[in-house]
């Protein structure tokens, strides 16, 4: 039986590809989805831990003995783990075989001994933001209809396929980690070797064989933090060693200083402690291990990681060349001073700076409100999606967003239309307003995009 | 030797993993003995927690060596 088996923070897709298997008659999907609630009480997710290189192994075993008894010739089993949304699903099996009874069968005790024999755990549900206090707050959304009358509206999904329908993404690229800040990885990174690459000192002290249980001690050499000095070390021996410095082999143990008394070339061990004082070889990251996930947006944490894994060129979406036009005759630039009917420029410098981690670079021109001089530049094979004007149906709404363990909360942001600037300054959130919506309670669930550059995990 | 603590194990213990200088080959029942004296709260959930060495469940025939990595596995509920 063909066996496939992952385990991943990311969201399971919807749609799975369904591999062509010549005999297979019957094709079983199985999706375990969160519920939201539990032990009778409402929850938004679970968290789920997991023991990755066991759990693994156990879902495998568990897979090879059910082929066994049960003739399928191919499974495949997701499991995701981290925090899962109620809704979403955590574990997703499809099976293929010949007959459906013994898919269904297979399937049927999988999900059984998962539950018994698999290193993974609900670890904690996470609650549901209590509605409603003792004074109930209410937003009201009054925004200016501006005419539309024939203007189309679309949804915020239906513009964005639009959108999508006229741009190809362009070809991946890789480029120096320095270059890479805020873009998207575009490649599951795994570790080259193992971090720390070899055993390693925590404390200032004196490095014997693990298993030497003398009291004195010939100290034979000294280790800094930056030396490479490998050695075996016979009983009775000792190394004096520096706090992160790499010891000269395995199977040590360190003395701290404190609990050793040094004569000379000699040293007592004055106290016992059962504690290692290492970093062991491969303890932060083991060598083949997955670093960094695609699709993350790379911040400088995940530089760092990446530059200590020694992955210097990652592969990420190129940079994007943007032209910007703006139009309206009221528009001046903001350095000078506006007469009546004019207002300066505030969109060119707001676009420039939302596009500031995409852009390679961004050419701006303020159009004449007669667009004959520019329709020569532009390319009407791919203006032609929005050929007709459209007007999103729904209403961003400058917001802020905070999130905390428990919960994540918006607070909408005083604004009365399209032209309101304070706000912007404030916003790292857009609420969306659903079409016909004038209030919304305090507490009510809603959903957000986020804005003014805050990176989504 | 390396002992991960898993799930609400951690809070029994208040840390995810500890190292241990082990000079000599343990069975389990001086492994436990050894961890017990360390955590004494980890007694009250002994006989519901399976051990495991280096990714596969231990047994009382199982001998603990100080390059082993070792799990302290309470009852699952995956899926």
């Amino acid at each position: 039986m063909e066996i496939e088996i992952h385990l991943t923070q990311s969201p399971i897709p919807a749609k799975m590809t369904t591999p062509a298997l010549g005999p297979s008659g019957a094709w079983l999907e199985f999706s375990g989805m969160v519920r939201d609630e539990e032990n009778g009480q409402p929850i938004s997710a679970l968290e789920y831990e997991v023991y990755e290189e066991m759990a693994g192994r156990e879902i495998r075993r568990l897979l090879e003995s059910l082929a066994i008894k049960y003739s399928c010739l191919a499974a495949r089993v997701i499991h995701r783990f981290g925090v899962v949304p109620a809704g979403e699903t955590a574990i997703y099996v499809c099976v293929a075989a010949r007959h459906r009874q013994e898919a269904i069968a297979l399937l049927a005790e999988f999900m059984d001994r998962l539950k018994q024999d698999v290193p993974i755990w609900k670890r904690r549900a996470l609650p549901i933001e209590a509605p409603g206090s003792a004074k109930k707050k209410s937003y009201a959304f009054r925004t200016t209809t501006q005419g539309h009358g024939a203007r189309p509206s679309v949804s915020l999904d239906e513009a964005r396929d639009r959108i999508h329908s006229v741009c190809q993404a362009l070809p991946n690229i890789r480029v120096p980690l320095f270059a890479a800040l805020g873009q998207t990885l575009r490649e599951t990174v795994c570790a080259s070797g193992d971090l720390p690459a070899h055993d390693l000192s925590t404390r200032d002290g004196y490095a014997i064989l693990v298993s030497d249980s003398t009291k004195t001690f010939r100290v034979v050499d000294t280790i800094h933090a930056a030396d490479w000095k490998p050695r075996s070390l016979q009983t009775g021996e000792a190394v004096r060693v520096a706090t992160g410095a790499t010891l000269p082999c395995p199977k040590l143990r360190v003395v701290m200083q404190e609990d050793v008394e040094r004569d000379g070339d000699f040293i007592t061990v004055l106290k016992e402690d059962r504690a290692r004082n290492i970093r062991r070889c491969g303890e932060e990251i083991k060598k083949g291990k997955t670093i960094l996930e695609a699709g993350l947006r790379l911040d400088a944490g995940k530089l760092a990681l990446l530059a200590a894994a020694g992955c210097t060129r990652p592969l990420v979406s190129p940079r994007l060349n943007v032209t910007h036009f703006t139009t309206g005759d009221e528009i001046i630039p903001p350095d000078q001073t506006p007469g009546p009917g004019q207002i300066r420029d505030s969109n060119s410098i707001l676009v420039r700076g939302l596009l500031q981690p995409f852009a390679n670079g961004l050419e701006q021109t303020h159009l004449p409100e007669n667009f004959e001089a520019a329709w020569a530049r532009l390319d009407w094979s791919r203006i032609e999606a929005l050929a007709d004007d459209p007007c999103l149906r729904e209403t961003l709404w400058p917001a802020r967003v905070q999130r905390t363990t428990e919960s994540t909360q918006l607070q909408p942001l005083p604004w009365v239309s399209s032209g309101g600037i304070t706000s912007l300054a404030s916003a790292n959130a857009l609420l969306r307003v659903p079409p016909d919506t004038t209030a919304l309670d305090a507490g009510a669930e809603v959903e957000y995009l986020p804005a003014m550059g805050m990176l989504e995990t | 030797m390396q002992v991960l603590f898993f799930a609400q194990l951690q809070d029994v213990t208040g840390c995810p993993s500890a190292e241990l200088a082990v000079i000599e080959p343990l069975t389990l029942e001086q492994l436990w003995s050894v961890l017990i004296e360390i955590f004494p709260a980890l007694q009250a959930y002994r006989p519901n927690v399976r051990l495991a060495c280096n990714w596969e469940y231990a047994g009382p025939e199982t001998f603990f060596n100080d390059e082993d990595e070792v799990a302290l596995i309470p009852p699952v509920s995956g899926g």
